[in-house]
């Protein structure tokens, strides 16, 4: 009887194929005709199938690791040019060997925890860093967009300053049919915006709402005779809407003789008052009374007036009959019919005084003479309206 | 790659491992290795891990093409890319570092990676079992059977290495060796497989 051991050995020569002919025909009988037996054998080659794989899997393992060192060790020569002492040892081996010196990265173990930490989260932070980023935009601009539409008008308050931009179309069909009559077009840059100021003092000061030059790279004022003068801010009181402007063009020779005056109190009720200015390329004329002594939601610096005032008409002089000037325009309410506000000539000149006593620039000669009274209307308007001015506002 | 070395195409790439060039393998080693590492490392894995995805996948490969049996229907990029992904991914999977919840973004490559997988994961386990009862046969068996089918040493060498007097005792020994072997191989093997 054959023990398993001689079994294999009879396989192992049949496989290797060192079996004497007769003996491997009647092995091969004998399979064909023992299924135990050729079970066997089966079970014979898958084991030292096996076992030959798994020596090819651990050669090649051996051969990859070699290779992936090779690989660490010349990044870790272009990484660290230069051999560190440390390493003096292992280089003189190699050098014997015949081969490169191969020194190693060395880092420290919380330098190496920290390029695992940033290798795996490095995607989750920069999504959140930029999400941050984002968010820290989109407040700006939000609380910037919120501000610039929230203070200048409270609810129902509109300022009266003109945007260019929208009456634009109108202004150009209007140009396209004069333009077939005059050839020579007027080409001039019409401004962002603009407003209407009048003259504070005979030597250039002028006055105008505070939203109108609000943002202004720079002035350009513009009268009744198409003069145009350069004009720069010289105060600003936001509480009260007012500016006061110089002009600074050395051409500038002054306005003459100042008409009307200014009044130093309040107002009565009732009073006819009437405005000038620039809703359009043309001086208009408004007129109406005053209807109450404080302004939108009662605020006592402005007088409540019933002249329908239009976008432009801001900044523009509030007389009275007798030809005072008694407010600054500034704004509307819009929910409510015909309600027009201006600034009181009393806060205008306790700026001018404050202004004055603080020594601040040249004096303000403020005209002391009014040659309007008894005046009619019409020759009222007719002096006034060399001291009112277009206020070009470029942004 | 620069250094001289000659470039090698994907077909000649596959021709010269089956012709055990070890150069070639050294190669296509390194070609592909920064695409791996890189994928591993942004997947919250390690340089370490990267390391062993890939040689996992790189093993794949060459077994395969060393039995002959690859068809390959995409460039050897795309199949060791796909192999390793996979293989990266059911580590993650066992790590769980995810709950088990792991969603496989991009599109299925046919690559037959998948496949060759499974096949490469039985051979892992019968390979494992293997190693086991090497383990546990106890010397001087293990050490004659690994001379003979893991080192390639000749009969002779080995008769001399452990001292039999001749080749004949020392062929009886490996046989009574094998016979130990396969019990306790086809003993765990079977009962994995239960």
């Amino acid at each position: 009887m054959k023990t398993e051991a001689d079994y294999y050995a009879l396989f192992d020569a049949y496989r290797a194929g060192t079996l004497p002919d007769e003996e491997r025909v009647a092995l091969e009988r004998r399979l064909s005709a023992d299924s135990e037996l050729a079970r066997r054998l089966q079970e014979f080659e898958e084991l030292t199938g096996t076992l030959t794989a798994y020596g090819r899997r651990l050669a090649l393992r051996r051969k990859l690791h070699a290779i992936h060192a090779d690989m660490d060790a010349e990044q870790a020569v272009r990484l660290t040019p230069l051999a560190k002492v440390a390493e003096e040892d292992e280089r003189h081996e190699q050098f014997a060997t015949g081969q490169a010196p191969r020194p190693l990265l060395r880092i420290s173990r919380t330098e190496q925890k920290l390029r695992a930490f940033w290798n795996g989260h490095r995607a989750t932070m920069m999504v959140a860093a930029s999400v941050a980023v984002m968010a820290v935009f989109a407040t700006l601009l939000g609380l910037e967009w919120w501000r610039a539409s929230q203070k200048p008008s409270l609810y129902g308050y509109t300022v009266l300053r003109r945007e260019v931009e929208r009456i634009k179309r109108t202004q150009r069909s209007m140009n396209r049919t004069l333009t077939q009559i005059e050839s020579q077009p007027e080409r001039s840059n019409p401004g962002k915006f603009s407003g209407t100021g009048f003259a504070l003092t005979a030597d250039g000061y002028l006055v105008t709402s505070y939203h109108v030059i609000q943002g202004a790279d720079s002035l350009l004022i513009e009268g009744h005779d198409r003069q145009r003068f350069r004009a720069e801010p010289v105060f600003t009181d936001v509480a009260h809407d007012l500016a006061i402007l110089q002009i600074k063009d050395k051409g500038f020779k002054g306005f003459g003789r100042l008409p009307y005056s200014f009044k130093r109190g309040q107002s009565d009720l009732g009073e006819k008052v009437y405005t000038l200015g620039y809703p359009r390329e043309d001086l208009v004329f408004n007129d109406g009374s005053l209807s109450a002594r404080s302004g939108f939601e009662g605020d006592t610096g402005f007088y409540q007036i019933s002249i329908p005032v239009n976008p432009g008409n801001s900044g523009g002089p509030l007389l009275d009959d007798r030809g005072n000037l008694i407010g600054v325009i500034s704004g509307r309410q819009m929910d409510a019919q015909s309600a027009a506000f201006a600034t009181k000539s009393s806060y205008l000149m306790r700026l001018v005084d404050s202004l004055g006593a603080a020594g601040a620039g040249e004096p303000y000669n403020m005209p002391r003479t009014n040659q309007l009274t008894g005046t009619s209307r019409p020759q009222q308007i007719r002096k006034l309206q060399d001291y009112v001015f277009v206020v070009k506002v470029y942004e | 790659m620069g250094k001289g070395q000659p470039a090698y195409t994907d077909e000649e790439f596959v021709a010269a491992i089956r012709r055990d060039d070890d150069r070639a393998l050294a190669q296509l080693y390194r070609l592909h290795f920064p695409m791996i590492s890189h994928y591993v490392l942004q997947n919250s894995g390690t340089e370490d891990e990267a390391k062993d995805v890939y040689q996992e996948g790189v093993m794949v490969f060459y077994e395969k093409v060393r039995e002959g049996s690859l068809e390959l229907s995409c460039q050897i990029k795309t199949y060791l890319y796909a192999v390793c992904r996979r293989l990266w991914l059911k580590r993650l999977t066992e790590k769980t570092r995810f709950g088990g919840r792991l969603d496989d973004h991009e599109p299925y490559l046919e690559t037959g990676a998948e496949a060759d997988l499974e096949v490469a994961e039985e051979r892992d386990r019968q390979l494992g079992t293997m190693s086991q009862a090497l383990e546990r046969i106890g010397e001087p068996c293990r050490s004659l059977l690994e001379g003979f089918y893991l080192l390639d040493k000749s009969m002779q060498q080995l008769t001399t290495e452990f001292g039999y007097t001749n080749a004949d005792n020392a062929k009886n020994q490996k046989y009574k060796c094998l016979v130990r072997l396969k019990k306790l191989f086809f003993s765990q093997y079977q009962e994995h497989e239960t």
